[in-house]
Formats: C-alpha cells, sequence, structure tokens
C-alpha cells in the first residue's frame, strides 16, 4: 500500500515579474526517493522551498501527509519541524557547534530534554560519521563535512520526508563523494528524499522516479533507465546528453 | 597634587556618578535598542517608521536639549518634578538605545536571511530564531562597536552638570573653581579618565576574544 508523505497540486509561484513554478503537482509516497533536474534557474529551489513553506506558493496546494499546508491557519512551524530541508549553501548556524547545530530543533522545538536531546543529536552524527567532530564550529569542518552536519540536522528529528536543494553543487568535486555516501546510507534506510541534484551516477542507483524540470514546469517524468537509454522529450534528450558528456570529461 | 586628597570624597563621588550614569546608559541601552533593531528589521512599516523617528531625535539633537527636555520640559508638562540623577539615567539609557539599535540593526543585515531561512527550516518560530540563532551571533558581532559606545557616553555624561548633577568632570570643576589649581586638577581629572576608558575598552576586547566563535569575526 502507497502513502503519500507529500504532494502538491497545481503548484504556482509568482515573483513581480517571473513565474517560476507554472502549474506543477507531484507526489511523494512513504520510502520513494524522487529527484529533480534541469537547468539552473529553472525553479527546481523554488519549487522545494514552496514545498517546505519556506516561501508561500502564490496559488495551489501542498499537502504533508494528511493535512493541507496552503489553508489558513496551520501551524508552519510545526510542519516545517517534520519536514527535512538541506540547502545548496548549506547554511548551518555559525555560532553552533556540529552538536549544537543538530540539538537545536530538538531542544527548542520537539523540546526534548538536554540529555535526550544530545543523545539523539549524537546518533545523527554518527548516522553521517562526524561524530568525532561534534565540538567543532563550521568554520572549522571543510564543505563537505559541513553539508554531513546539515544532513544530520535534518534528519535528527525524524522528519517524514528530507528535500535538498542541491546538496553537492557548491562543494569542490574532491568533496561530493562523501555527501553522496552519507544520501546513499539513507536511502538504503528507506528515508523519503525529494532531491535536486545532477548527480547523474546516484540518481541512477537510487531514484524510483526522475523528473525533468524546465522553466518552471515539469517536462518528463519516468525511471532513471527512460533518462538514460531514451528520453521521450527533446529537452530532456538535449540536456541529458550534456550531462553525461560532461559527467564523462569529469 | 596632595591638595586633591582634600577633595577625595568629591572625587570619588563624582566618578562614582559618572560611572553609574555610564553603566547603567550602557546597559539598559542595550536591552532597549536590541528591542529598538529587532523591531526595525522585522516590524512592519508602521513600528520601523515610529522606531526611526526615535532614533533620529535622539542621535540628531544635542544630549543637552535631551536633559532639559526631560528635567524642565516633561516635569513641568506633568505637573511634577524629576531629581537631576533620574533625568540622567533615563535620558542616557534612550539615547544610547538609539545608538545601539544601529549596530545592532547593521549586524542582523550582516548575518542575514540565510540564517533565518535554516532557522524556519527546521521548525523554530521567528521569534525562537531570533533568540536562538540571530542574537547570539549579532551580539557578538557588535561588541568591539559596544565598547566605542561605553567609552562616548563616559564622556559626555559631564552634561549633567547643566541639570545640577556632579559627575567626575562636574568635581573637577568645582575643585578648579576653589583651588584655582586649574592645570593640576585638570590634568589629573584627564589622567583618571583616560586610564578608566582604557581599562573599559579592554575588558571589551577581552570580552570579544573570549566569545569569539571562528567564523564570526570582524575586523575592527
Amino acid at each position: 500500500m502507497t502513502i503519500r508523505v507529500m504532494e502538491c497540486r497545481n503548484l504556482w509561484k509568482i515573483y513581480d515579474k517571473i513565474t517560476a513554478v507554472k502549474d506543477v503537482s507531484l507526489k511523494i509516497n512513504e520510502g520513494e526517493i524522487k529527484l529533480i533536474f534541469g537547468p539552473s534557474g529553472s525553479g527546481k529551489s523554488t519549487l522545494l522551498r514552496c514545498l517546505a513553506m519556506l516561501t508561500p506558493p502564490t496559488k495551489g496546494e501542498v499537502f504533508l501527509r494528511d493535512e493541507c499546508l496552503t489553508k489558513p491557519n496551520v501551524d508552519l512551524n510545526k510542519a516545517r519541524a517534520r519536514i527535512g530541508f538541506v540547502f545548496q549553501h548549506i547554511w548551518l548556524f555559525l555560532h553552533l557547534t556540529a552538536l549544537g547545530n543538530v540539538e537545536l530543533a530538538l531542544r527548542h522545538v520537539l523540546k526534548m530534554s538536554k540529555n535526550e536531546a544530545r543523545e539523539r543529536a549524537m546518533q545523527a552524527l554518527r548516522e553521517v560519521k562526524l561524530e568525532e567532530w561534534a565540538k567543532h564550529y563550521p568554520a572549522q569542518l571543510s564543505g563537505g563535512q559541513q553539508q554531513r552536519v546539515g544532513i544530520a540536522r535534518a534528519l535528527a528529528r525524524n522528519p517524514d520526508i528530507i528535500l535538498l536543494d542541491e546538496p553537492t553543487s557548491a562543494l569542490d568535486p574532491e568533496l561530493t563523494g562523501e555527501v553522496i555516501d552519507t544520501l546513499r546510507d539513507l536511502a538504503k534506510k528507506g528515508t523519503t528524499m525529494l532531491i535536486v541534484s545532477h548527480e547523474m551516477p546516484f540518481a541512477r542507483e537510487v531514484a524510483d522516479e526522475m523528473i525533468f524540470f524546465d522553466e518552471g514546469i515539469i517536462v518528463e517524468t519516468g525511471p532513471p533507465e527512460q533518462f538514460f537509454t531514451n528520453p521521450r522529450s527533446e529537452r530532456a534528450q538535449r540536456f541529458m546528453a550534456r550531462l553525461i558528456k560532461r559527467t564523462k570529461r569529469e | 597634587m596632595e591638595f586633591l586628597l582634600k577633595y577625595l570624597d568629591l572625587l570619588l563621588y563624582g566618578f562614582v556618578t559618572t560611572v553609574e550614569v555610564t553603566l547603567f546608559g550602557v546597559f539598559a541601552g542595550l536591552v532597549f535598542g536590541i528591542l529598538l533593531a529587532i523591531g526595525d528589521v522585522y516590524g512592519g512599516r508602521i513600528t520601523s517608521t515610529i522606531i526611526r523617528f526615535y532614533v533620529e531625535f535622539f542621535r540628531g539633537s544635542p544630549i543637552i536639549i535631551q536633559l532639559f527636555i526631560f528635567y524642565i520640559t516633561i516635569p513641568t508638562l506633568l505637573n511634577t518634578i524629576i531629581d537631576g540623577f533620574t533625568v540622567g539615567l533615563l535620558v542616557f539609557s534612550l539615547n544610547s538605545a538609539a545608538y545601539q539599535k544601529g549596530y545592532i540593526k547593521g549586524a542582523i543585515e550582516v548575518i542575514s536571511e540565510d540564517q533565518m531561512t535554516a532557522s524556519l527550516s527546521i521548525g523554530l518560530s521567528k521569534a525562537q530564531a531570533i533568540f536562538y540563532v540571530i542574537l547570539p551571533q549579532a551580539l557578538r558581532i557588535v561588541i568591539p562597536a559596544w565598547g566605542n559606545e561605553f567609552c562616548s557616553l563616559t564622556k559626555s555624561t559631564s552634561a549633567l552638570l547643566l541639570i545640577g548633577v556632579r559627575d567626575f568632570t562636574g568635581a573637577g570643576r568645582t575643585i578648579a573653581f576653589q583651588t584655582f589649581r586649574v592645570l593640576e586638577t585638570w590634568s589629573f581629572i584627564a589622567i583618571v579618565y583616560l586610564i578608566w576608558i582604557s581599562a573599559m575598552m579592554k575588558i571589551a576586547d577581552i570580552v570579544y576574544e573570549k566569545v569569539k566563535i571562528p567564523g564570526i569575526e570582524i575586523s575592527v
């Protein structure tokens, strides 16, 4: 049986002059991993932020399990506590250690006791293999380590879903591997994830479905094999050709 | 300079007055300044307009006029009397808050949207984000500016003389008038100010170093 974790219906995000997201509908069920890819500036990040209600959508509905988040008077803080978000530029809290970053929401959102929060935070850091770096500040960590703390911060709350916005694209190429490994571990554990990424080998390995996004709309969806062997839309064909060429060069 | 010993009481009393008003002004100004900064950055248009008027008044008029307003004008209108020392505490706090609001607002804006977005993403409310994420960073950044505020307030408390409160400069004035040993008296007063202010700036430096966190540093 499939259980819906997150869904958006006819979602629009219109800024003053730009329409970033046009009538997008998508659904993620429990345990699924969906991967969004497409040219930069196509509205992928905006879509993710709308789903997490970090940016209010202009039109349309967002559901987190059975709750509609786009209705008025929804406690969005409570809803966001159930959604993990990993940012492209990481955005750790600079004044807190790795442990402090992971603990903050446990203490003040989930209201755990000090010991309980510490234990859970350490467990999350263990999952991203950063236990021994718990007492370090973000500025003392490498980019890859920082992003793994970002992932630990998102997963410590046991969220219903984790949204990841290009988690590796701001990192030096040699640091992306460790982050990808971490995500692979999460995938093995059955974590529900919606990932914006262009890490194609990773996508092929873990994604249940890939979503090609361009100019604010979903152009094509399908299993990874469809995109790697025979994308249906011309835009996806061209984009895949470019990506594969780039990956080979690397 | 032994003649100054005779005036030890007066000097001590003046010095304590200066220190009291300064410390009170800086700390009350900090608390109020934080509220003003938060109101200005996160409040609506109306809140921020009111705050701007407040700040313009206290930064844009001489402190002496502010003292007179609170010592004479307002009590007259209210048909009451407020003693000079209380007026001093009040005016220097309000005045300092106006300046400190500027420093803190600047620091909050340096920290930028990202930290707020990240805070909201983990489920914190806006108020919690300000308290647990934005302010701890902003206040660290603001400490050096804070040392300056302390330094300038220490000296401007001399204006209290005009509403009949004798601070350290006031004590010097009395002694100079009574003894006619103007040069020695003022030299002594100046040196004490210098030592006191240097010591406080040093403390601000030490505090800054102590609470400094890698990644949140600014060049001063």
